[in-house]
């Protein structure tokens, strides 16, 4: 496995993670904890961009392995 | 009109009466008496017998004392909540029979209560130990309040410093096998989302014996069949997972890459994940 294909199973994970805490803050009627799963779900999102920007860059590191 | 009718339509007569007036006394009636109402209790059960059986007089004259009997409590109660004379007239005032950790004679003596009678009130509050007590008093209601020295009271999260998710009241939406219109309304979710739940879990709705959701909408179910086990709701611990795996793999990367910029980026990312992590502990495990 490759640098880049193991830091894109990361990236879908934690895609996944924040998936869900968004489907919490939509589920929850208590706006507090609304107000916390919205921005922890802020906050991976803001992490996701920044690993996606790293697989951009490995890809172009490593170009035969693109898209693995 | 025979003997019989006489009573029978006398004893129906007091029994709706009576319906009547204790609605109108309230609900605090049966609970917490105060010496009013016990008095009034008593006499308005013998008015109503004697209405029923008493066939001389007019059974009006029966009426009327029922009446101001029911009634008087409550234009007590109407007037104790204008003025604090009457309330401590009325309902008594609460005596404190332990202060400071020490068991106050005088007010045991007042309350007509021996030390037996102490050390079962405190007994059926699960105190054991007179030592353990900083403070306790004898309601109106003749019940007794225990207020436990700091060091003996139950442990709570916030002596732990934890942060916990706030408290959310559960709703029960599936009752019988048959899905509660009303609390799923109150908590935003319809009747298709419940179906949507049941086919995750892989059960049938006449299966359920009930449905409760807690917090974050997590679906717990209880089957009418006890064989089959009804999975779990653990989405929010898979995920508190998932975000932990993920903050685990960056910092593996970090260590795994050579290049300084990179190395920086992902431990970045990673202190980033691990203050999600630690804001949504308390929401998603505890």
């Amino acid at each position: 496995m490759t640098v880049a294909s193991q830091v894109k199973q990361t990236l879908a994970s934690l895609k996944g993670a924040q998936a869900n805490l968004e489907t919490f803050a939509l589920n929850t009627q208590n706006q507090q904890a609304k107000q916390l799963y919205t921005q922890a779900a802020e906050q991976t999102k803001s992490i996701l961009s920044n690993l996606e920007q790293r697989v951009t860059e490995l890809e172009n590191e490593e170009p035969q392995y693109k898209g693995f | 009109m025979p003997d019989w009718l006489n009573i029978a339509l006398r004893s129906t007569g007091a029994i709706v009466y009576l319906f009547i007036l204790t609605k109108i006394i309230g609900k605090r009636q049966i609970r917490q008496l105060t010496y009013i109402e016990y008095i009034v209790g008593i006499t308005i059960g013998s008015i109503a017998g004697f209405m029923a059986m008493e066939m001389d007089g007019p059974i009006y004259h029966s009426l009327i004392a029922l009446t101001i009997f029911a009634l008087f409590p409550v234009l007590l109660e109407w007037l104790s909540l204008k003025s604090k004379f009457i309330r401590n007239v009325v309902e008594g005032n609460a005596a404190i029979l332990i202060k400071d950790g020490k068991i106050l004679e005088d007010n045991l003596k007042s309350e007509r209560l021996t030390t037996e009678d102490l050390l079962e009130h405190l007994r059926m509050k699960n105190v054991f130990r007179v030592a353990d007590v900083e403070f306790a008093l004898m309601e109106t209601s003749g019940e007794l309040s225990v207020l436990l020295k700091s060091q003996n009271q139950p442990l709570t999260p916030q002596h732990l410093e934890l942060t916990v998710s706030p408290a959310e009241e559960p709703q029960a939406v599936i009752m019988d096998g048959a899905i509660m219109d009303e609390p799923l309304a109150t908590l935003g979710l319809n009747r298709r989302w419940v179906r949507a739940e049941l086919e995750k879990a892989g059960v049938a709705l006449e299966n359920v014996f009930l449905g409760q959701v807690d917090k974050g909408g997590q679906l717990y179910l209880d089957l009418y069949d006890d064989k089959i086990q009804a999975p779990r709701p653990n989405e929010m611990k898979l995920t508190f997972a998932t975000l932990k795996k993920c903050q685990a793999d960056l910092e593996l990367f970090a260590l795994e890459t050579q290049d300084k910029r990179m190395k920086r980026f992902y431990r970045y990312d990673s202190e980033e994940l691990q203050d999600v992590i630690d804001q949504m502990k308390p929401l998603l495990i505890r």
